[in-house]
This record gives structure tokens, sequence and C-alpha cells, in this order.
């Protein structure tokens, strides 16, 4: 008999016209796509635009009697003027208008005419309703689910009857747990200790180890820095360097000590404003300075203040609200309820921001972005507080009496050098630029975004109309905005940022579309475990590392990413998560990772930019002033990719070949490409080169393993798992003609060893350290290694 | 007029009729990750409905002269404006207007710099500072009306590349590739060079060809005449090419062997991207080489070789469009003439002037300017008014009139199109916008810019975005 299961399925799953004959039609699920894509650009939010005075976005607009035409008569399909004008045998009649190009399919009209005829009604936008904590599903493979998480898929999964993958072999569970919480992989030895422990608490263990790394950190910075387009340079014209590498130490360090993310959020949006602000709170402000300015010649202030105005929103509704208000800088949304008075009137809760002194910053780089202050970073700090600490300690031992006289002179030694560090750390103090409020500009909402146009209405400070309000005395402020986003009644914030969490973790979201939670976004997999996830991390106080703990300990999060024949027929997209998903590391971690197995990183936590090498000429089309990039000489090279220099014009070749953003705007989601370009990076990069043959002699170093042994010890390194006999023969006649050439011709050895800053081999042959460079090249160049699995 | 011209076919035919492909290179007809774009792309990565009617170009070749040249010297005669040279501007003129670095000052008209004549049979008015220019007359439509929303360079030239100021949408090069993929096997389909020469250079970000939220091999590639013409294109010191053989055929070994297990889909595509990538590293630096070229060649563009220059470019333009590249963007910075205005309009017309109408005349000797659309022009034009910085006098940047011209791909030769006013202010006549000017390079290679759409943040977004654009039929063959 014919399988049904995938029509089945892809009912349940698929997010347009989805609902089969006998079920329940839901409208955010079925009808709001339809609606918001065919008939909202014309007949939605944006009132100036609205034809034939006719909205579809509302339940009374869609009822509303206009000169006795009805669009939606509950329970009468064939009274609606809607189904007449969608099946209207006359072309030009019609809707939608051939010309807007949205045909509905005979499936949508019928899934209209099914939902009028079962009421037409109507719901709130999921995303707009408060999220409250549902009821746990029941699922009948009990034994399955390892905590709450695994019972919502399991319901999907079992309603679709697909089996979930099973658990990823321990190597692999490993490897993505690293790179999933650190960003690195596992050393050799952390896979033995995992592999050995076989207790039940093995993995919680590992997570815990993890989460308390100070490479967590590091790892959901490089996240939290792409969504709020943290960049060393100023990104307009001459895209010359600002001062703000202090602002990503404090992300790092927030992620780090697990800043509950409502703090988080206050202190960036408003850390000047609290009463007193610590130096931390205001290098926070520093993210209201992030955006993009110019310092071209001939700038005009009044254009630029409201360019800057605009960007701020953009960023905050993307980064909080997973909000798309660009598009009401000119005029009501299309197909969201936000309004241009929206747009504005946040404008107006962020025109304390002084932007004033930006202007005055001239073309030269370093520009000035005043106001600036002068810092240390919460690592030094952190290490000045720990030294003074120590010599207190030591003071104590001195200043007993019976101390013998070399102890004594052994601890005023040791206090010495205590001191000659902690002179060396207060010199480190770094620039930041932070927030620094003024008297809020009065703002005028710009008659389609047109900053010549002074005829628009002042605008008050609230947040927009359609969502909670702010009780407040007095003009809303910055702390009054932050403080509303992680209120209980705000019902996106916490929604959207669990939703990247899982994204982070899985590869995808539960609602695809990570940077869209309107009505053109698409509706969760599974909204009830996204409102439960969502709940959950308010309640427990908006705890980020408890909801990464969460997940990760759940059996949805250990499945493995090999699909099985029946994933790949009923669910190709994984929409169920019925398996892991196996995706290629971020351009950061593919750096990191050639670093980390070779030996060379330096995995310091925060500070400066770090300069890789780059090609020579790349900064040739930057002017005012002219740019030379000196690579760093020292182990500043080797740090993780997190700290590069991030110029906004001309991204570092290597970032921007595995897809790294250049954080102009808000990037939630990466593009995952796959390019002549990526792969011509990974072959000749000399960071890659260098990596290579590094490594070569930490292989040599092995003496008591043969070429076999060493092979297989090399693969373990770089792959943590063991190699099978096929994969060892293709490296060893990768060596062997390796090896022949570069005895044959050894100056050749030497022109390829000459790459990159460490120290030459001396103790190995040179052929010998360039053929083994060859094997490891070929390893740092495989798929395998650059992925997630 | 091509009835007989289907891109698509061509370049399957292209394609396929390639016997020297290599290992996997069957699937690097997909080059993107499958997950990340819609499944109806065709093998050279083309779209399934494009184009959407018989396209009258194959290619661009778009001569960004970035900076913004003045119209008033090169194609937009005002025998007005000379009238009344050192004379106040009439305010008629500029109230409320958006000013640049002339904000706050007294605002005088300076006359044209150069002395204008009519050329060819078709009697075109260009200025005497464009002389080789002046002989291709016949083969180019001028348009005098052209006009911006941006007054900085900056964001100017995102208007130009990406229909809006708002950084982060693909470039044109990228919705043209996106759109209509890649005649080359092993060449990008978007190509980006930048030549020096004049006032100091404008700087110009890789946001001006990158691709958006468009998958990143629609970005325009970089490629560089002096030095290594591509990053990373070549073999490390010390490695010869039988050895990156080796160590390329290493991988795809092993990655075939890791492919029984895991079945993804991606891997293949990267196997077969690093077979594309290792015959880039022969194929670009073959191409770039201009050795091969005749000594008359060289001499009328005016280069000895691949030095930089924009002559050299021009010519590698004509190379690159020859081997199936679908956009080039040649830039040459030094249009930016806040002052001394004679001095360095004489020093980018020298660099400038020749090599163009050598390309354009070389693309017509190889009957190839029939499909090959030519543009000339920059992000903006200048003021009609005097501005006083450096030695002598210069103009402002200026946004509401300036002119660029277009030839081949299905363009009329020998015709003016629009008008500025009697100063040279306002584009009066038949203004054509820069969403204007991009529909009607759109509709010359098959597509209808209503049509060509990707979905990003809930919104269907194009290139000639939500205010009507309208196609420039009147220059059209």
């Amino acid at each position: 008999m014919h399988d049904l299961r995938p029509v089945v399925l892809s009912l349940l799953i698929a997010f347009a016209a989805t609902a089969s004959a006998d079920e329940r039609i839901a409208f955010n699920r079925d009808i709001r796509p339809i609606l918001s894509d065919k008939c909202f650009a014309c007949h939605g939010p944006d009132k100036n635009h609205r034809q034939a005075e006719l909205r579809l976005d509302t339940r009374d607009g869609a009822r509303a009697d206009r000169d006795g035409s009805i669009a939606v008569v509950p329970g009468k399909p064939d009274e609606s003027a809607l189904v007449e004008r969608i099946t209207h045998a006359d072309a030009d009649l019609r809707m939608p208008p051939a010309e807007a190009r949205k045909d509905l399919t005979p499936a949508e009209i019928d899934l209209l005419r099914r939902w009028i005829a079962a009421g037409a009604v109507y719901e709130d936008h999921w995303a707009y309703v408060p999220p409250k904590r549902p009821d746990l599903p029941a699922v009948a493979q009990r034994g399955w689910a390892a905590n709450e998480i695994d019972l919502f898929l399991l319901e999907k999964l079992e309603a679709a009857k697909l089996a979930p993958a099973p658990e990823a072999d321990q190597v692999t569970l490993l490897r993505r747990l690293h790179f999933d919480l650190i960003g690195l992989p596992p050393t050799p030895a952390e896979v033995d200790a995992f592999l050995a422990d076989d207790s039940p608490e093995a993995w919680e263990r590992v997570v815990d180890r993890l989460l308390a790394s100070p490479h967590y950190g590091e790892r959901m910075a490089m996240y939290w820095l792409d969504l709020v387009r943290y960049a060393d340079t100023v990104g307009y014209h001459g895209d010359q360097e600002h001062h703000t590498t202090l602002y990503r130490d404090y992300v790092i360090q927030a992620f780090r000590e697990n800043k509950p993310f409502d703090v988080f959020t206050l202190e960036q949006l408003a850390g000047d404003l609290l009463p007193e602000p610590t130096v931390d709170q205001r290098i926070a402000s520093g993210y209201n300075r992030l955006l993009q300015t110019s310092h071209e010649g001939g700038v005009q202030q009044k254009e630029y203040l409201a360019k800057y105005g605009a960007d701020r929103v953009r960023n905050f509704s993307a980064v909080w609200l997973g909000g798309t208000m660009g598009c009401a800088e000119c005029h009501d949304h299309k197909y969201d309820p936000y309004t241009q008075a929206d747009f504005y009137s946040l404008i107006a809760i962020l025109a304390d921001i002084d932007d004033f002194q930006t202007f005055k910053g001239g073309d030269t780089s370093p520009t000035k972005r005043l106001p600036e202050i002068e810092a240390l970073s919460p690592f030094d700090r952190q290490r000045i507080a720990d030294i003074d600490a120590e010599i207190v300690a030591l003071g104590r031992q001195t200043g007993e009496g019976d101390a013998a006289v070399e102890t004594r002179a052994d601890v005023e030694t040791q206090i010495a050098a205590l001191r000659t560090e902690r002179e060396q750390l207060e010199k480190r103090v770094r620039k930041q630029m932070v927030t620094a409020a003024i008297e809020p500009r009065p703002i005028r909402l710009l008659p389609r975004g047109d900053w010549l146009d002074d005829s628009g209405p002042l605008m008050t400070a609230r947040t927009p109309e359609f969502l909670p309000g702010i009780a407040a005395e007095g003009r809303i402020s910055r702390l009054d905005l932050a403080r509303w986003l992680t209120s209980p009644e705000q019902p996106q914030t916490a929604r959207v940022f669990v939703n990247r969490l899982w994204y982070l973790l899985f590869g995808k979201g539960l609602s695809r579309s990570l940077d869209d939670f309107g009505s053109q976004g698409e509706v969760p997999s599974h909204p009830e475990l996204l409102d439960w996830l969502a709940v959950e991390f308010r309640e427990r106080g908006w705890d980020v590392k408890h909801m990464v703990k969460r997940i990760v300990m759940s059996s949805t999060y250990r499945q493995s990413s090999i699909p099985s024949d029946d994933h790949l027929r009923l669910d190709p997209q994984n929409r169920l998560f019925g398996r892991q998903n196996r995706f290629r590391l971020q351009a950061e971690m593919i750096r990191d990772n050639a670093l980390a197995v070779s030996g060379l990183l330096v995995d310091r936590v925060g500070g400066p930019s770090a300069r890789p090498y780059q090609p020579a000429g790349y900064y040739a089309h930057l002017n005012f002033p002219t740019r030379s990039y000196l690579p760093d000489n020292d182990d500043s090279q080797y740090r993780r990719g997190v700290y590069v220099h991030w110029q906004r014009q001309y991204l570092h070749p290597m970032l921007r070949a595995f897809d790294a953003p250049s954080r102009e705007e808000c990037t939630a989601e990466r593009i995952v490409s796959n390019t002549p370009t990526s792969a011509l990076t990974l072959l000749n990069d000399p960071t890659f080169l260098e990596a290579a043959r590094v490594l070569a002699v930490r292989v040599l170093e092995q003496t008591d393993r043969d070429d076999d042994g060493k092979l297989a010890w090399l693969w373990r390194e770089v792959l943590s798992r063991e190699a099978t006999g096929e994969e060892l023969a293709v490296l060893r006649r990768l060596l062997e003609a390796n090896r022949t050439e570069y005895t044959e011709r050894p100056e050749t050895a030497q022109a390829f060893l000459d790459v990159g800053l460490a120290p030459r081999p001396k103790d190995y042959p040179l052929p010998e350290v360039a053929a083994w460079s060859a094997v490891c090249r070929a390893l740092l160049n495989l798929n395998e290694t650059i992925s997630r699995n | 007029m091509h009835p007989d011209f289907d891109a698509h076919a061509l370049s399957r035919r292209t394609f396929l009729g390639q016997t020297s492909l290599g290992l996997g290179a069957a699937a690097a007809l997909s080059l993107i990750d499958p997950a990340s774009i819609a499944a109806d792309s065709t093998p050279l990565g083309g779209l399934a409905n494009l184009p959407h009617f018989a396209p009258r170009a194959k290619r661009v070749i778009f001569l960004y002269m970035s900076g913004g040249p003045s119209h008033l010297e090169t194609f937009d005669y005002k025998p007005e404006l000379e009238r009344l040279d050192g004379q106040p501007m009439p305010t008629s003129f500029t109230a409320g207007q958006p000013i640049a670095q002339l904000q706050g000052q007294e605002l005088k008209c300076l006359g044209p710099q150069y002395k204008f004549q009519r050329h060819g049979e078709s009697g075109q008015e260009i200025a005497d500072i464009l002389p080789e220019t002046a002989k291709i007359a016949d083969d180019i439509a001028i348009i005098r009306s052209l006009h911006t929303d941006q007054i900085n360079h900056d964001p100017a030239h995102t208007v130009m590349n990406t229909g809006t100021s708002i950084s982060g949408r693909p470039s044109m090069g990228s919705w043209i590739t996106y759109g209509l993929g890649s005649e080359s096997r092993d060449l990008p389909g978007f190509v980006v060079l930048t030549s020096v020469g004049g006032r100091n250079p404008q700087p110009i970000s890789s946001r001006q060809w990158a691709s958006g939220f468009l998958p990143s091999r629609f970005q325009g590639v970089e490629f560089y005449s002096k030095g290594d013409p591509v990053h990373y294109v070549r073999d490390p010191a010390g490695v010869t090419r039988a050895q990156q053989r080796q160590v390329v055929d290493a991988v795809s070994e092993l990655n075939r062997i890791r492919q029984r297990t895991v079945a993804n889909p991606e891997l293949e595509t990267r196997i077969a991207q690093l077979e594309l990538a290792f015959r880039m590293q022969e194929s670009i630096p073959r191409l770039m080489d201009l050795s091969s070229e005749p000594k008359h060649v060289l001499e009328s563009y005016g280069t000895t070789g691949s030095d930089g220059s924009f002559a050299a470019n021009c010519l590698l333009a004509r190379r690159l469009a020859e081997n199936g590249v679908r956009f080039i963007q040649l830039y040459h910075r030094g249009w930016d003439h806040h002052g001394d205005l004679t001095r360095y309009m004489e020093t980018c017309c020298r660099l400038c002037d020749g090599p163009t109408a050598a390309l354009v005349n070389d693309l017509k000797a190889r009957d190839m300017l029939k499909d090959t659309l030519v543009i000339w022009g920059g992000e903006f034009g200048r003021t009609p008014m005097f501005q006083g910085k450096g030695q002598s006098a210069g103009r402002d940047h200026h946004i509401k009139g300036f002119s660029m011209w277009l030839a081949g791909g299905g363009v009329k030769g020998g015709v003016t199109y629009g008008a500025t006013d009697e100063l040279g202010y306002h584009a009066v006549e038949n203004p054509v916008h820069v969403r204007d000017l991009h529909a009607t390079i759109l509709h010359q290679l098959g597509i209808d810019h209503r049509r060509l759409s990707i979905k990003a943040q809930g919104l269907d977004m194009r290139l000639t975005g939500v205010e009507p654009a309208r196609v420039v039929k009147e220059i059209l063959a």
C-alpha cells in the first residue's frame, strides 16, 4: 500500500497551508502566513497605503461593513467578499492582483474558505502574546526523555511516526559539546577521560566543566557581537578605528560569569543611567555607540543624526524584539503592527545619547568618538585584585616573627614580582567609547524618512503602541526601556533569545526566522517548547547557563546527526529535530581549531584586537587616512578569532571567506556558503600553513612511534577519533610522495618552512618536517575538521 | 533582436562541452549550501525562471568613476552657467537643498572649465577634455538627467550599487549573478578591479560588491592586476603544483571515505569547490597575464602589462568578458574634485579617456559590444557652484542632476537623453533616478526588475526597492 506518511507529515510540519481536511484550522499556523504574504501589503497595518479601506490583519477590519460589502462573514464563505474576490472569474477583479505576483494556490483558497466556514477565528500573533508555561505533553516513550524538552520533541515525532535518532557516539558528542560551548575541540586527553568515565554523571560533568570554562564566554560573545554589530572601525567612508575593545571584554566576562540576561540588557542599553555606575556598567553602555558613523568631510549633521537614530532602532528591534522595524523609518510596517510613529517614538527614547561629539571626530585613525573613558579590562582588574590579596597574604607570613630569614627573603622576592606584574597591568588601560546622557534631542517623525522635512509631529518617547506600555512618571528613559524588555508582560525578549540559543546548539532555530518574529517570519515548529523555554528562562532569573545546560542535557541534543532513510524521506529539512544537525564551523572556530590542534593557540582571555597575517595591500582602498596593516609579531598572532581586528569595510579575508559578517547591521544567522574562495583560504592562508608545519614538529616529537603510529597519533590529535586503515593508507601515500620530493630538493623544504613567525624547527631534518607538514595540511583541509557533527 | 539567445542553454552547453572537467566537477554545479538557497537554482547558479524575456546583453562592464565626476566638465554643457561665472548662485536653485562641504558658505556660480564640441554623426556634445570618448560619440547614449538620494560618497556609492543607503543589501553584480548565474566554469561571476590616479583617492568599501543576504558566492571577487591576482591563489612557497595536487587529492579521497558514513550533501559540494579552487590557481594568473596580448592591443589601451592602471584593467575587463564573467566593475577613484578641478580632471581624463574608448572599440571589433553593456559614471555629479579648496576652483558633491553614459548591449548609440536646468542643478527633463538605471540594466539582461526578488526579513527584497522604477526605453535600440 502506498505510504501516506510523507503526506501527513508534511501537513503537520510545513508552515503554509497546513491543516489537513479533518484538522482544526489554526489561524496563526495556517491563515496568518497566507494573509500576511499575499494580502497585508495592501490590506494590512500600513494605513497610508491601505487599499479600499480594507484591512485583513485584524478581526474588526475583516468584518467591517464597507458599503454593504463584508470581506469576512464568519461561517459564511459564500457571503464573504474575500472569497468572492479571490475566486473571481474575471482576472481583473481577482485578488491578489496579477501585478503583485502573489497568486493564491488552490490549497490556500481552500484553507481560507474553510477558515471562514469554521467561524473565521482570529488569534493574536503568537509572538505578541506573553508566553505562558504550557503543560507537558504526554508521550509514549517516556523512557527516552531526559528532561522536559524531550517531551515536546517526542510528542511531534510520535505523531509523525518518526523515531528519534540514536545517540551519537561518545567522541562525536564530546566534540559537539566542545565546539558548541567553548568553540574549541577537546584535547585527546579530554577525550580519553570522557571515554573512561562510564558513570551516569559523566556527561553532566563535562557540561559543567565547559560552562565554567572562560572560553565559554568567548564562544557566546562571538554570537552576541554579531547581533550588536560590534566592530573595531566606524564603517562609513574612511572606516577609521574607534575605541571599543573593552566592550568586547565586557561581553565575554558577562557570559563567563553568567550575568543574568536582564542585567546584561540593562547595562548595555542604560548602564550609564544607573546610580553611580560602575566601570563595567559604563563600558557596557558602549553598546549604544557601536553603530556605523561617518567622519567624511561634508557630513550634514542633521542628516546623520537621523541616520544614527534609525540605525539604533533597527538594531534594538532586531536584537531584542526579533522585529524588522527598518521599514517603519519611512512608512508603517506592511506586515506587522509597527507604525512609523512607533519607530520615531523609540528614537525619542534613545534621544539622550550624545551624537554631537561624534561629529567632532575627524578622519584620523583611530578617530575620536567622545565621550570615551579609560579603563582596565575586567580581566586585568580581577588579576590586580588577586595580586593584592596575594600580597596581603604573603605580607602576613613575613610579619610573623619566627619566619626564617631565607623564607622571608623568598617571600619578599615573590612580593616584588607581584608588584612588578601589578605595575605592568596598571599600564594596560584602554579607551572605550561610552554613553553619556545629554538633554534629549527633540525628535520629529520624518515624513517618508526625509530628514529635510520638518513638518512631522514631535514625538513622545514610548514603546510600540501594540505592545505593553511603560507606566513611568515623566519621560520614558533608556532605563525604563531596558526594564520593560525583561518584564513578564513583554512577549518577545525571552522567546527571541532562547530561540537563538537553540540555533547555537542545533544549527537552526525552533522558529527558523531568527531575525523576524513578525507575520512574515516562520511560526515555530514547536511553539509550546519555545514558550516553555522562554518562561523557564524568565522564571529562572534570566539564567543563560541554566538554559544552555537544560538544552544540552536533553536526549534531543545528544542524537546522532546521521539521518536514517525515514528521516530523509519524512522530514528532510529536520523540522522535527528527530536528529541533530551537522554544520560547518563558524569562521572564528575554523581558525581556533587549526591553532588549537597545532599547539599554537594562545588562549589568553580578553585584550586588544589581534592582527593575524593578511594579504599585503588588502587595505589599499582605504583612505582618510591611508592604512597599513601590521600583523602581530608576538604571541597575539595566535589568539582566538573572536579577537581578530574587525575592519568593517575590509574584514579579514579568512573570516570573510567563511561567512563572518561585516557587522554593519545585526546578523542573527550567518549564511553558510561553500565557495572556492574558502577552499583557497584553507589551502594557502599562512595561518593554516604555519599551523601545519608546527603540528608536523609535534608529530616528529613522537619519536617512539613509526610512521603508521605517528599517522594514527596525528589523526586523533586533529579529529579526536581513531583513523581507519583505509584513511591512514591515503595519508601514508601523501607522506611518502612528499618525503621523496623534499629529500630530492631540500631547498624547497626550507622555503616551505619559512612561513610564519613560529621558531624554525631545529631538531629534525627539514625534508622530514616539510613532508609531514603536507600531511598536516591535508588534515586541516578535511571537511570533517571544519564540521560540527 | 536575438531570438536564439538563451543564456541558460548556452551556459549549459558551454559547461557540458568541457571535457577536461576534473574530479567532482559535476558537483561544482551546485556551489552553495543547499539549505541556504532556494532549490530552483540551475546548474551554473542562475534561477530557473530567468531570463524573463530575451536579453539584449549577456554581461555588464561598469566603468565606475568613483568620487563623482563633474557633469559640467564632461557631458552637460551649460552656457548660462558660463555667463553667470563668479556671480551669486540664484537661491531659487539651492534653498532647502542638501549641501555637503559648502554648508554655510556663500554660493557662487562656476562656469564650465572646458569647451564643448559636437561629435560624430549624431553630433553629441562632449567636452574637449575627453577627446577619445568624443570619437565613440555615436556608440554611446548619454543620460544627462540622473539623480540620486545621498550626498556623501559612502552612502551614495551604496545607493548606486545596492539601491539603498542602508548597509547589508546585495549589490547589483550580486543580484545579476544570482539571477543569471555565471557562464564561466572556473571564474567568479562578478569581478571587481580598482585603479588609482587623480585627487587623493576616495576610499571604497567592499560593501559595494557584497552579496548582502544573498549567498556569499555571489559576492564580487576582487582581482588585483598587480601582485597576487586573487587572495591565496598562489601555491605556498616550497610547494609545487604536483604537491598541491597531491594534497588536494588526499583531501578529496578522505572526504569521500568519510562520505560513506555521513551521507552529507554538503560534502560533495566541498569536494567540488576544492577542485575548482585548484583549477582557479592556474586559470586566474593565466587570465591576468597580459603578455600574450599583441603589442598593438596593448598600445591601443595604453598599457604595457598588468600594472594596476585603469588602462590595464580595461584590457583585463575585456578578457574577463571573453571568459564568461557576468558582471565586471572597474573602479577609478580619483574623481572627487573639491578644488583644483582642471588639474585633476586632466589627470583623470588622461588615465581614463583613452582606455575607455579603446575598450568600447575593442569590444566592437570582436563583435562583443552588441551583447556587452558598458556603463560609465560615478555615484553623483558636482555642483554648479564654486568650491575654493586647493589652488584653484573646484566643485562640491551634487545629487540632483548628473550625467552617465551607456553603450552596447542593446543601447542606442549617439543619443542624449534627459536634461538638467540651465545651470545644471536639477534634472528637469526626463529625470532618471538610480533605480531607473538599475531597472534598465536588468532589463537589458532579460530581467524584469519587479520579479527578481528574494525574501529577507519578511520582505520581498529587490534591487530597485519599493518605489516605482522605470526602464529608460528611450535609449534602447
